[in-house]
Parts: structure tokens; sequence; C-alpha cells
């Protein structure tokens, strides 16, 4: 026990997770090139990822994986690599005034949270209850593949005509 | 059952951040000569004077390849729940996701027939 809170492996990985976000969300936000705040904002999806596993959420843990840290942090280095590079190591100069302000909101903020997270009851269950009883990629497998087929195959359908509208569009404005 | 599966994951992420990072930035300087000189020092372009800055500007037509990737990459969110229950699903699940790539593959053809891939 560590003011409260007991060590196992679940609060060490929660803390280190969190410790990866932050520290990701920090430098997304402090960074002056804009490559480098897009591989930033992949660590932060990355962590949150992290998070999602650690909830027992597998299967929501793979697609931010997928989706969040391989295609939208892909498609945003895409997106800087094409257009034309403008002026991106400019930084609004921090004065005396910005930076009291950033304080003074950072102060109210966490005493905000502090006074919320402490009136709050946080109901405990009394039954023991296992977050990891199944993966939850088989459960959703059997609920696709089995109650949902139509409206997995019409998915794909949706795939398809988005690929023909990409297309479409992108031809269009090339001409 | 569920956490033990992941600690491997772990174990794989550790040793992929501590190898590199311990042949080039630990391992590394201790063997090897360094005599540093200002040719030797300068970014690699392929044998020749680098010129200007890393960030050119990249042809607009490899936007699509990006577009075309990101739909492929939601298919295969639907392939990953489909694999872990293959041996379950049996046939029905597989010829659930024939039909599925095959509808997927009409866009691809699609995208080929407008000469999207290819390059002019």
């Amino acid at each position: 026990m560590l003011f409260g809170i007991p060590i196992t492996g679940q609060t060490i990985s929660y803390f280190v997770l969190a410790l990866i976000i932050m520290i990701s969300g920090v430098m997304l936000m402090s960074l002056n090139k804009v490559m480098h705040m897009a591989v930033a904002l992949g660590g932060v999806f990355l962590g949150v990822a992290g998070i999602f596993i650690l909830l027992g959420a597998d299967f929501v843990g793979m697609v931010q994986i997928l989706i969040y840290a391989g295609a939208i942090t892909i498609l945003m280095v895409f997106a800087l690599m094409l257009t034309q590079r403008g002026d991106d190591t400019a930084s609004p100069s921090a004065n005396g005034w910005r930076t009291a302000g950033v304080l003074v909101f950072v102060v109210l903020l966490c005493g905000a949270f502090l006074l919320v997270l402490r009136g709050t009851t946080w109901p405990v269950s009394q039954s023991a209850v296992n977050p990891y009883s199944q993966p939850t990629v088989n459960l959703i497998a059997n609920a696709l593949f089995h109650a949902y087929t139509v409206p997995f195959e019409l998915v794909s359908l949706l795939l398809t005509v988005a690929l023909v509208g990409a297309v479409v569009i992108a031809r269009k404005e090339e001409e | 059952m569920y956490a033990n599966g992941f600690l491997f994951v772990i174990i794989f992420l550790a040793l992929g951040i501590i190898l590199p990072v311990a042949s080039l930035m630990v391992l590394g300087p201790l063997l090897r000569p360094s005599h540093p000189t200002a040719a030797k020092t300068s970014t690699y372009e392929s044998g020749l004077e680098p010129v200007g800055d890393a960030r050119a500007r990249y042809n607009v037509r490899y936007y699509l390849f990006a577009l075309l990737f990101v739909a492929f990459d939601v298919e295969i969110v639907f392939l990953y729940p489909w694999a872990v229950e293959y041996h379950a699903l049996g046939l029905y699940g597989f010829g659930e996701m024939i039909l599925f790539i095959v509808l997927l593959f009409i866009g691809l053809l699609y995208a080929w027939r407008k000469k999207v891939l290819e390059w002019k």
C-alpha cells in the first residue's frame, strides 16, 4: 500500500500508461514541428489503447491501435507531407501575463477536480467481480458472425461505397 | 488468463524498446571508434551532397493510396475477431468473410479500373 493505493500489476501498469499519455500530451502541445507533434499524438493514442486493454476492453484497445495509432496518425503525416511546408517553427512568445493566466487556470482546474472527486461517493460492488472473465474479442466475434450476419455484410457494402466515393472525389479534384 | 495473455505483449514491448536502445546508445558507443569529421557527420543522401530540408513536398497522388489504406484498415478491424474465433465459427464464418472480402475487392477493382493505382 502506497498512499492508500494497493501496489499490484494493474495499478503499476495504470500509472505507467498515464505517465506515457501525459508526457506524449505535453510533448504534443510543446513541440515546435508539426511532424513531431503528429508522432507525439501517436504516443497518446497508444497509451489510451493500453488503458482500454487494462480495463478489459481488449478489442477496443486493438481498434484504437489499428485505427487511431495506425490510420489516423499516418493520414495526418501523409497530409503534412503532401502540403506545402509553412513556417511551423514560430510559437507565440510566452509573456508574463500568459504564464500567470495558465498557472491560475491549472490551479483552479485541479481544485475543481479535487472538490468533485472528494465530494462524490463511489459505489463499490459488494460481490466479487472478475473483470477479465473472457476476452471481449471472442464475444464480439460470436455476436458479429452469428447474430448480426446481415449488418456485418452491409458494413462491407458501406466500406466499398466509401472507397468508391473517395476515388470519385479525388479524381474530380484532380481534373 | 486475460492478464497473462497481455503479459507477453508487455515482455515483447520491453524487449523491443530495450534492445535498440541498448545496442545503439550503450553498446555501440563503447565498441565503435569515434573520429568524427565534418563529412562523416553530414546527413547521408545516397552518397550525394545533401540538398535542402528532409521535409520536401510529396506528390499529391500519394493521398489516394492513403485513402485506400484507411478503407482496408477498417476491414482489418473485422478480420481480427474473425481470425481469433476462426475454428469456432467454422465454414459458415469462412463463407461470410469471403463474401465480405469479395465485396471490398469490388471497390479495389473499381479503383484499379479508374487507373487510380497507375502511375503517370
